[in-house]
């Protein structure tokens, strides 16, 4: 019952925190709602006892990615003022149908489930199972450690190797040559060709 | 517990916050307002993958926390994935002089 009620309360939360970021006119209010948002899924993911995936959700994503896009927002601020000219509610309808389509969609299809062979329908799955059993979901983090050592290794690895990747990538891509920022456009095409092979580690401007 | 939290109760908020971030991404015009947007639906796919790992029993051939860490990676991939993004959007900033969606045309014909 408790838990219904902290269900109901956590997902009306996100679901308005959610609703806040599409929905806010100053950026950084959007991603203030974003990180009340990411706390709600952070609640969610402890009420699914997976409190170590919490945790690295409060960690990575509000800890990071909302940095991130923070930085994102005040490194562009718009010289010409962007959302305040957008025309209100009216070209917003199609997207406004859209979504709505997609939600009544989803709906129907998780209310209809019928289950699939012999499994039994998700509107059955009234309860969770104990079926983990106690010891693993309260040891999560070493078994999370022993499963990425061994079963998942390779995706493991390669995803070290992804983060490598997109280090890198955002470093060549947002890489600034200094003194030559001041010419047209087609000389800094010029510029930014020549830098992409080189490292971008040097830090030394031209 | 007495009366556990049905699985469609998680389902339906996954959906909606799906749907939500799918219109955040169709009405913004700034482009790091389309990049959280995208944030909130892929943290949608996240809790529908735990939810349905929690409650179905584990697989016969797979390990017992295929859904935690299919999450992870999730999480890990849309990191790097915001990354890159503000990466670009920076580019596009400094070249168009605008972080507006619409103005992003440089390659339509």
């Amino acid at each position: 019952m408790i838990a219904r009620i902290l269900f109901l309360i956590i997902s009306s939360l996100g679901l308005l925190a959610a609703l806040g970021t599409v929905l806010a006119r100053n950026l950084v209010h959007a991603a203030l709602f974003l990180v009340a948002f990411f706390f709600c899924m952070a609640c969610q993911f402890v009420l699914l006892e997976v409190e170590f995936l919490a945790a690295i959700q409060v960690l990575v994503y509000i800890g990071a990615v909302v940095i991130l896009i923070l930085f994102g927002v005040m490194l562009t601020r718009n010289i010409q003022g962007d959302e305040t000219t957008s025309g209100g509610w009216t070209p917003r309808l199609p997207g406004l149908l859209a979504a709505l389509a997609v939600l009544a969609l989803l709906f129907a299809g998780i209310r209809h489930e019928r289950g699939l062979g012999a499994r039994p329908a998700w509107t059955a799955a009234a309860a969770r199972p104990d079926a983990p059993g106690q010891d693993l979901l309260l040891n999560m983090t070493p078994v999370i450690g022993r499963e990425l050592m061994s079963r998942y290794l390779i995706a493991f690895e390669l995803t070290g190797l992804l983060l490598t990747i997109a280090v890198v990538g955002a470093i060549a891509l947002a890489y600034r040559d200094l003194p030559t920022e001041a010419p047209p456009p087609s000389a800094a095409d010029h510029d930014q060709t020549e830098d992409a092979p080189e490292p971008a580690v040097t830090g030394t401007p031209r | 517990m007495t009366q556990d939290i049905p699985l469609t109760w998680f389902l339906y908020f996954a959906a909606a916050a799906f749907a939500i971030g799918l219109f955040g991404v169709m009405i913004r015009r700034n482009a790091v307002a389309v990049l959280m947007a995208i944030e909130i639906m892929l943290n949608a796919a996240n809790m529908n993958l735990l939810a349905f790992w929690r409650y179905n029993p584990a697989p016969a051939g797979e390990g017992p926390i295929t859904g935690v860490i299919f999450a992870l990676f999730v999480i890990t991939v849309a990191a790097a994935e915001v990354a890159v993004g503000i990466g670009l959007v920076l580019l596009c900033y400094r070249r168009l002089q605008a972080a507006d969606v619409d103005r992003y045309d440089r390659l339509s014909g």
